[in-house]
């Protein structure tokens, strides 16, 4: 058991993490990776959604009518959504303006109804908050390396909260401004996945 | 709350009655099994498999154009439901393999020097590529470069090779190549394959009724591969080691060496490479697709059915044989003498056949002792009818039934069984096909001490094999042409003591382009003989229909020379559940022919099983010739003489029914392998123009 | 009249969903990899997104306002769009089958796209009227389908080329999506 459980969270930590391997939930993951700390505010949101949600759906995976299993999916994962909104808007403002709609877009963003549907369906509650975790960790890790590069390439610095970059490059790196543009999230990615690939599963 | 939660069931409320009515409003029928399948996929439509949407997916695995394995989200699990809703076994669904049609040989010089890019795709746009050859490989590598396993290298010649163990046939391969000679198959795709107009076909494989794939085993051969040989002949072929021995080998016919020199000894070659491996005294195993968990139960235990039951078998069906003689092998056991197919050598062959785990039951006969009332009640999924032809035409004269006079498969039948048979000592054979040379060769080696062949034509039209004329000619059978026998006569206790016939004179050509005999009045001739054997032609004993106790029979359909009606691309019959191959279907006929006939009839019960349209093979070949592969002319051969095939001499032969052919020894197969001009192997130097017969 | 252009010309080139505002990016990878899938897809996003739009807007206007439940709006437009995507599909199967097989399939496709939530979220958050709604989902769309159809062309020519191993299939193609990223940022003077 402790053996399942401790697989089921690593594998999302590098076997399966999102979105390099699998390669899905972009939207967010190139929208919001200009920084480290945007990145990261988005995949703790995401990862707080997917863990309830996978815990939810774990617990209701008896109730829940197969046909209407899907609908019953997005109600649930748009109820979490809901909640992340209304709690970061009371306690993370600036971060809540700068993700924008794409706090509410996390309801469309597969890796949930995914998971939901491939394991929290199929798997006890436990497992279940075990995949939601390692996926949802996986996943803020993901965004925040992409975040991080971004940001280094883009801005020159790095920061977390409070304001105060905790690393800066020197005055003489002239700051790359394509890659916190649109364009630079896509080769970024890019690059990202082709890095992955590199490295291989193990 | 309240509004809120007024509102969340309000619009809950809305959006689940619009939809439930309107999924019975719009309600369009389609395959329970693709929502079925659709459940079970991930239903996220994150589009991620490269299919709209998951339905869209879901229709794209039932109608078989892609794996259970498809969608990325829902993982193995999910894999093994879906393959559990298209009745694929679990944990076994048969895993395609990248396989390259055009299996290299000699490479022609270029037509230009290309500088571009190092792609197939690109040369390809430029004139198809930069060789003559128009079919074959381009040789840059495009697959090498998109398989993501490294399964895939080019070979020493410029080929890409596979290696089985690291390909998960995974497509990629499939899709890079621009000439769509390297496809992704599963075994059980690989052994269905039937020869089409497009592929790259050697004249002698073209014309092979079992469709062999010929230069590529004497290449093997060549190379020493002779495991590899025997396996590439097990792809089309189970009785490889029957047919090296009695294949009239039509393919050598219109073998191109033959053109300007002697064609290869290609049966020869089958034959040794078979006897390579019954003598190393190992089987080669023989693979087998997944179990189906379907049943077909395989009627006569010839070679039609052997075959359709060997690849029935292979592609993971389960198959039984229901047999009415005492042992498997039909006319191969009782039609053909001991002399030219040993019954050891043919029992190790049916056993090969048996271990893959096909059952037979010997001494049931259908209609007698069950019917097909009987078998659908057992569960089987389809019916294999390969009862053969085995109804001997009678002459149609008076005293054909006096003591000492057989029709002749009923003869060789009593003979290969043990029968006791009343021997006399001058016998007439009737007939000129290769049941009549049987029948007198095997009177010979009996002890009689003549043997006449009365035919009604010349020499020339025999349709019987030139060898067995010719071996039949050294033993000493005396040949009566052109003679119609009128009457039997017999004395007062019946017993029969001459055949009377007509001379006859060659007319003008009949529609079949023979001459036709035409009888010379008051030429009655008197034979002095105490046997007659008429074997004068066969067809199917229709007795079946009438005696199964159900009367489900009647509705098969048979044509008017008794044999089972049946749609010769498809193999099947009148009734759709029923196939049928081999002399049944075709009358008699050849041993490869039945090969061919049962391999065809075994994609079809596939098909059936599956449930899918039961078709032809699109642009099939069957036996036609692709026009522009038929050459006049080959230039640039040095002739060789073709191996002379080892037999025993003519005076050890008659005492005994020991084999009278030889296998070839290893060294002259080796030599004979390399007078193959690797036809379809090679991309034709430009230099050289081939003249295409019929273009003059 | 004028302002409707400048909003559909800024819509389709300068804020173009996908390469400008990240949206609806997974079915773009998906369906990228041949032109006759891509431009289905390209189709069916225009049908389903002026609907959704519309759609959208009438509920966003008059119930989550009218009952002050504005916070309910995530969960009630997915609803309100899967329901709709599911009811236009079964509707397109039965009575107009032509349609259907053309771009049908692609709709489910759509339900969990965030083009669509997407472009519903940013017509609420803009504050457009209805028409100014319809026009802005209309114009999204286009520009939506433009990007799929260039980067679907863009894609069947790499097949041609020599790419190495690791940046294979979905690398290339999201270096090749930036690259027409970069080509779009050049609109930015348009208006």
């Amino acid at each position: 058991m402790a053996q399942s459980l401790a697989k089921e969270f690593t594998k999302g930590l590098w076997a399966e993490i999102p979105p390099f391997r699998l390669v899905l939930g972009l939207c967010p993951t190139l929208a919001v990776t200009k920084t480290v700390e945007n990145g990261i505010g988005m995949g703790v949101a995401t990862a707080f959604v997917l863990v309830f949600s996978n815990l939810l759906v774990s617990m209701l995976r008896n109730l829940i009518p197969s046909k209407v299993r899907i609908a019953c999916y997005i109600v649930i994962i748009a109820t979490f959504v809901t909640i992340v909104e209304l709690l970061m808007q009371a306690f993370t403002y600036p971060l809540y303006l700068k993700l924008g709609i794409f706090i509410p877009l996390i309801v469309v963003n597969c890796i949930l109804l995914g998971r939901a549907e491939a394991f929290a369906s199929k798997n006890s509650p436990i497992l279940s908050l075990a995949d939601g975790l390692g996926m949802g960790i996986g996943y803020t890790l993901a965004l925040g390396a992409l975040g991080g590069v971004r940001e280094i390439i883009g801005h020159g610095t790095l920061t977390f909260w409070g304001g105060t970059p905790v690393f800066e490059m020197g005055a003489w790196f002239h700051p790359f401004a394509f890659m916190i543009q649109a364009p630079g999230a896509f080769v970024a990615l890019g690059l990202m996945l082709c890095f992955m690939n590199l490295m291989g599963k193990q | 709350m309240i509004p809120a939660l007024l509102f969340m069931l309000g619009i809950g409320a809305v959006c689940g009655i619009i939809l439930s009515l309107s999924s019975k409003v719009f309600y369009v029928y389609e395959d329970p099994r693709i929502a079925n399948v659709e459940n079970n996929l991930a239903g996220a439509n994150c589009g991620g498999c490269g299919y709209a949407g998951c339905s869209a997916a879901a229709e794209a695995i039932v109608t078989g154009k892609e794996l259970p394995s498809l969608c990325i989200i829902s993982g193995k699990e999910g894999a093994e439901k879906v393959a559990q809703i298209m009745g694929v076994d679990v944990c076994s669904a048969e895993s395609p393999l990248s396989y390259s049609m055009c299996e290299g040989g000699s490479r022609a010089a270029d037509k230009y020097h290309y500088m571009g890019i190092s792609s197939c795709r690109a040369m390809a746009v430029v004139f198809g590529g930069k060789r003559v050859c128009s079919v074959g490989c381009i040789g840059l590598g495009d697959c090498v470069k998109a398989c993501k396993f490294g399964a895939l290298q080019l070979g020493p010649k410029g080929y890409p090779v596979v290696d089985d163990d690291k390909c998960v046939g995974c497509g990629a391969c499939q899709q890079a190549c621009p000439k769509e000679i390297i496809e992704v198959k599963t075994l059980s795709e690989k052994l269905m394959k039937f020869n089409q107009k497009q592929d790259p076909l050697a004249p002698c494989a073209q014309t092979c009724p079992a469709e062999i794939n010929i230069p590529r085993y004497i290449n093997q051969i060549k190379e020493g591969r002779y495991k590899e040989a025997v396996q590439t002949i097990r792809m089309r072929n189970p009785l490889p080691l029957a047919c090296g021995r009695v294949c009239p080998h039509p393919c050598e016919s219109e073998c191109r060496r033959g053109i300007e020199d002697e064609p290869v000894s290609i049966n020869q070659l089958k034959r040794f490479a078979s006897d390579y491996e019954m003598d190393s005294g190992s089987r080669i195993p023989i693979k087998c697709a997944p179990d189906t968990g379907k049943k077909i139960a395989v009627i006569g235990g010839g070679p039609s059915g052997l075959s359709c039951a060997f690849f029935l078998r292979r592609i993971g069906h389960q198959v039984d044989i229901f047999e009415a003689m005492p042992k498997l092998g039909g006319m191969l056991r009782y039609g053909i003498p001991e002399y030219r197919l040993p019954k050891k050598v043919l029992d190790w062959e049916i056993q090969g056949i048996l271990d893959l785990g096909i059952k037979s039951f010997c001494h049931v006969k259908f209609g007698a002792d069950f019917g097909l009332g009987s078998l659908m009640a057992s569960g089987y999924n389809a019916v294999f009818l390969g009862v053969g032809a085995w109804k001997d035409y009678s002459l149609g004269i008076e005293g054909e039934n006096l003591d000492g006079c057989y029709t002749g498969i009923d003869f060789l039948q009593k003979m290969s069984s043990g029968k006791k048979v009343n021997l006399g000592k001058r016998a007439a054979v009737v007939g000129g096909g290769n049941t009549a040379v049987d029948c007198a060769r095997t009177l010979l080696r009996s002890g009689l001490e003549k043997v006449y062949m009365v035919y009604r034509r010349t020499r020339k039209e025999m349709p019987a094999n030139e060898v067995e004329i010719v071996a039949s000619e050294e033993e000493g059978i005396e040949f009566v042409f052109l003679a119609a026998p009128t009457r039997v006569i017999g004395d007062d206790s019946d017993k029969t003591t001459h055949i009377e016939y007509l001379k006859m004179q060659l007319g003008e050509p009949d529609a079949s382009g023979r001459r036709r005999p035409e009888p010379i009045e008051g030429s009655e001739t008197l034979l002095e003989v105490d046997m007659v054997i008429s074997a004068i032609g066969q067809s199917p004993d229709p007795s079946f229909k009438e005696q199964d106790p159900h009367k489900r029979m009647v509705e098969l359909e048979l044509t008017r020379w008794n044999t089972i009606d049946n749609d010769p691309a498809t193999m099947q019959a009148s009734i759709p559940y029923i196939f049928t191959a081999g002399d049944a279907a075709t009358g008699p006929s050849l041993v490869v022919e039945a090969i061919g006939g049962g391999r065809r009839a075994a994609r079809s019960i596939d098909l059936f099983l599956k449930g899918r349209p039961v078709e032809p093979v699109k642009d099939s070949l069957q036996q036609k010739r692709i026009r522009e592969s038929i050459f006049k002319k080959v230039d640039g051969i040095k002739k060789t003489p073709r191996a002379k095939m080892p037999e025993i001499q003519v005076d050890g032969r008659l005492d005994s029914f020991v084999e009278v052919d030889l296998v070839l020894p290893e060294d002259t197969a080796h030599e004979e392998a390399k007078r193959c001009l690797d036809c379809c192997r090679i991309c034709y130097n430009p230099d050289t123009d081939f003249p295409i017969a019929g273009n003059n | 009249m004028e302002d409707l252009f400048v909003l559909a010309i800024s819509c389709i080139f300068i804020n173009n969903i996908l390469l400008a505002q990240y949206l609806g990016n997974c079915p773009f990878l998906g369906t990228s990899k041949k032109m006759e899938t891509a431009i289905g897809m390209a189709m069916a996003v225009i049908f389903v997104l002026v609907m959704a739009g519309g759609l959208t807007w009438i509920v966003n206007e008059y119930l989550l306002k009218t009952l002050d439940v504005e916070y309910l709006q995530t969960v009630s437009f997915i609803l309100v769009i899967a329901s709709l995507v599911q009811f236009v599909e079964m509707f397109l199967k039965k009575s107009i089958p032509a349609l259907y097989s053309g771009l049908g399939i692609f709709l489910p496709l759509i339900t969990t796209n965030c083009a669509v939530m997407g472009v519903a979220l940013i017509n609420m958050k803009e504050g457009y009227s209805f028409l100014e709604a319809i026009v802005a989902s209309f114009a999204y769309a286009i520009g939506y389908g433009l990007a799929l159809i260039l980067f679907a062309g863009i894609r069947e020519r790499i097949l041609l080329a020599r790419v190495p191993k690791p940046l294979q299939d979905t690398s290339i193609g999201l270096i090749t999506a930036g690259i027409i990223a970069i080509t779009f940022m050049s609109f930015k003077g348009m208006v």
